[in-house]
């Protein structure tokens, strides 16, 4: 009895010292500074050589109808998930490259994005993107399906997008679509 | 934690615990406890039942109608057969369900039971008389299916009286219709390229409607404001809610990047499951007293969020109509076609307990549309359309 007990702790032990030796490998993947991690960021750029540019498609409204239009564009791999949202989000806010609309306020900056385990992405924003924003519910709209569609494509993991504002929960951008609730991605406003 | 702590919105209580592990992760706490919370997180994603697909069935009581839900995580394909007292609900499934079956008490629906076949389940809904209509329709996000039972005339057992839930307004309360002119005061809503408000259009067209409706029908008619006041969003359903309000009208006018952008759209609350999740965290965190010495009480969890769940679909079908019914109208006056009615997370619909809908009249940032909205003339045509909608509905809804 007491056997069995100790082969189970034992087991539980050995399955952690094997995590924690797989985190201290990863560490560069999970901190925000690598530095911190000197072998890490060498296994990084050893890496470097390998990586391929990774093809991102990014949704904006169009001039010509109400749909939201794909426009892929060529990254290089970020090294975590919520850098690599990052980057999704930075090339939102740079705009379109192919002359489709800018939802979303250029002075606009990300702040902060994680992203939880339930998969539920937290993208903080500037107040720019409340402040500066056309107010209307259409424009709303399309700010928002173009941050959360983007973002759910690209970064699979993600199921929903808070999006929140200054660092905080705000309830609109403008009056009217809740920005009190995580959005799931809708891909029917999306042109074929 | 510091004061980044403070920003965390108060509706994500749930995932609180993962940021603040992030949170930890940031600022390098000692990497053993690290590994640890790996490991916890680890244990939790493993130990999440999720690749078994879930079925769940409920039962509730309206004034005169019966609705019993059935929630899935995937798409519901059924057939639905009556005969007798009975009614037969033919899932099929390619995978095995996990069923999950609430308690409930109801004037018209004796018992749910089920059943496995090869590749199917039947639900066996027993009803109280054999004299009753079906209803039903599919919602999606996630995927249900509702059945609505209804007693024929006569049916009625006495005991309706005294149980009555008091939320459906077709009952004893007089006709009250809401009318909230969007925006006002300090929010002035999308801009016209002539400097046209948004509130101040709302206004003009939310009183013309009021007047219009005071003049021809024998109901309240309330206003969220009548004046270029700020009102919140909570405020103006809440005054509906007051109210007891039959329907519930927000007059609003669009604004979009796009300068074509032209044309009415009526809009009802979409019921996708983010809404869903927002109804359910509002909900708990008014219970969150009991629920926070409970955390692990998953299934309470889930009967709350089944709840919840019903008294949002409760209007779902009758505002898609009433957007439908005004729609059509706005698209005769405007000449439009192909806007149909939409579905999206307006604030202002979450919380109104009736069938509810938001109109954007026209496009403020169409120069066009614009000229038109500023005459008397035109405001008082988008009135009457919105009247004749509205009108349609309640002929079509009075018992
Ligand atoms: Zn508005």
């Amino acid at each position: 009895m007491d056997k069995k007990k100790l082969v189970i702790l034992a087991a539980l032990l050995l399955f952690l010292v094997v995590l924690v030796i797989i985190y201290l490998n990863l560490g560069g993947t999970a901190k925000p500074k690598p530095t911190q991690f000197i072998s890490a960021s060498q296994s990084e750029s050893e890496s470097e050589e390998q990586i391929e540019s990774l093809t991102i498609i990014l949704f904006f409204p169009s001039e010509h109808d109400s749909l939201l239009h794909r426009e892929a564009r060529e990254i290089i791999p970020e090294s975590s998930l919520a850098l690599q949202a990052k980057r999704v989000i930075s090339e939102l806010l740079n705009g379109s490259q192919r002359g489709f609309l800018s939802p979303i306020p250029p002075e606009t900056r990300l702040r902060e994005l994680y992203i939880t385990k339930e998969g539920v992405a937290y993208v903080d924003f500037s107040r720019e993107i409340m402040d500066k924003h056309l107010s209307g519910s259409s424009a709303e709209m399309s700010a928002i399906y173009s941050i959360v569609n983007s973002l759910s494509y690209n970064i699979k993991p993600i199921k929903k997008v808070f999006i929140l504002i200054d660092g905080g929960e705000k309830k609109t951008l403008g009056g009217h679509i809740d920005l009190t609730s995580p959005f799931q991605p809708i891909y029917d406003i999306v042109a074929k | 934690m510091s004061s980044d702590a403070g920003s965390i919105p108060a509706a994500s209580k749930i995932v609180i615990n993962d940021r603040e592990k992030l949170y930890k992760l940031r600022r390098g706490i000692p990497k053993l406890a690290l590994a640890f919370s790996l490991v916890f997180l680890f244990l939790n994603v493993f130990s999440a039942p999720q690749s078994q697909p879930v079925l769940r069935i409920s039962a509730q009581d309206y004034d005169n109608y019966s609705r019993v839900t059935i929630q899935s995580s995937q798409p519901l394909s059924s057939s639905i057969e009556q005969n007798d007292t009975f009614v037969f609900v033919k899932i099929r499934a390619n995978t095995p369900f996990r069923i999950q079956r609430e308690s409930f008490r109801s004037r018209f629906i004796k018992s749910v039971g089920w059943s496995q076949g090869s590749g199917s389940y039947t639900l066996t809904i027993k009803t109280e008389h054999e004299n009753f209509s079906l209803d039903s329709f599919k919602v999606q996000n996630p995927p249900r299916l509702i059945i609505d039972i209804h007693p024929n005339k006569g049916q009625d057992p006495p005991i309706a009286e005294t149980n009555r839930s008091g939320t459906n307004p077709q009952t004893a309360d007089p006709e009250c219709i809401v009318i909230d002119p969007g925006h006002g005061g300090l929010e002035a809503g999308a801009k016209g390229k002539f400097g046209t408000l948004e509130k101040d259009l709302t206004l003009a067209i939310g009183m013309k409607l009021a007047e219009i409706v005071r003049q021809t029908r024998a109901s309240n008619v309330v206003l969220t404001r009548d004046r270029d006041v700020d009102v919140s969003l909570e405020d103006r359903s809440a005054i509906a809610n007051n109210n007891k309000a039959t329907v519930f009208i927000s007059v609003h006018v669009n604004g979009s990047y796009r300068k074509g952008a032209a044309g009415p759209e009526t809009y009802f609350l979409s019921k996708d499951a983010t809404d869903e999740e927002s109804r359910r965290l509002a909900f708990m965190e008014n219970n969150s007293k009991e629920l926070e010495n409970n955390i692990q009480a998953e299934d309470e969890d889930l009967i709350k969020m089944i709840l919840w769940d019903m008294a949002q679909t409760a209007y779902l079908k009758q505002s898609s109509q009433l957007a439908e019914d005004i729609q059509s109208e706005l698209n005769l006056l405007w000449g439009t076609r192909n806007r149909g009615i939409k579905q999206a997370p307006f604030k202002v619909l979450t919380g109104v307990a009736c069938p509810a809908v938001l109109i954007e009249v026209a496009f403020l940032s169409n120069p066009q549309e614009e000229r038109k909205l500023l005459t008397e003339e035109y405001q008082r045509k988008i009135a009457e359309a919105i009247y004749e909608g509205l009108a349609k509905f309640l002929r079509e809804n009075s018992h």
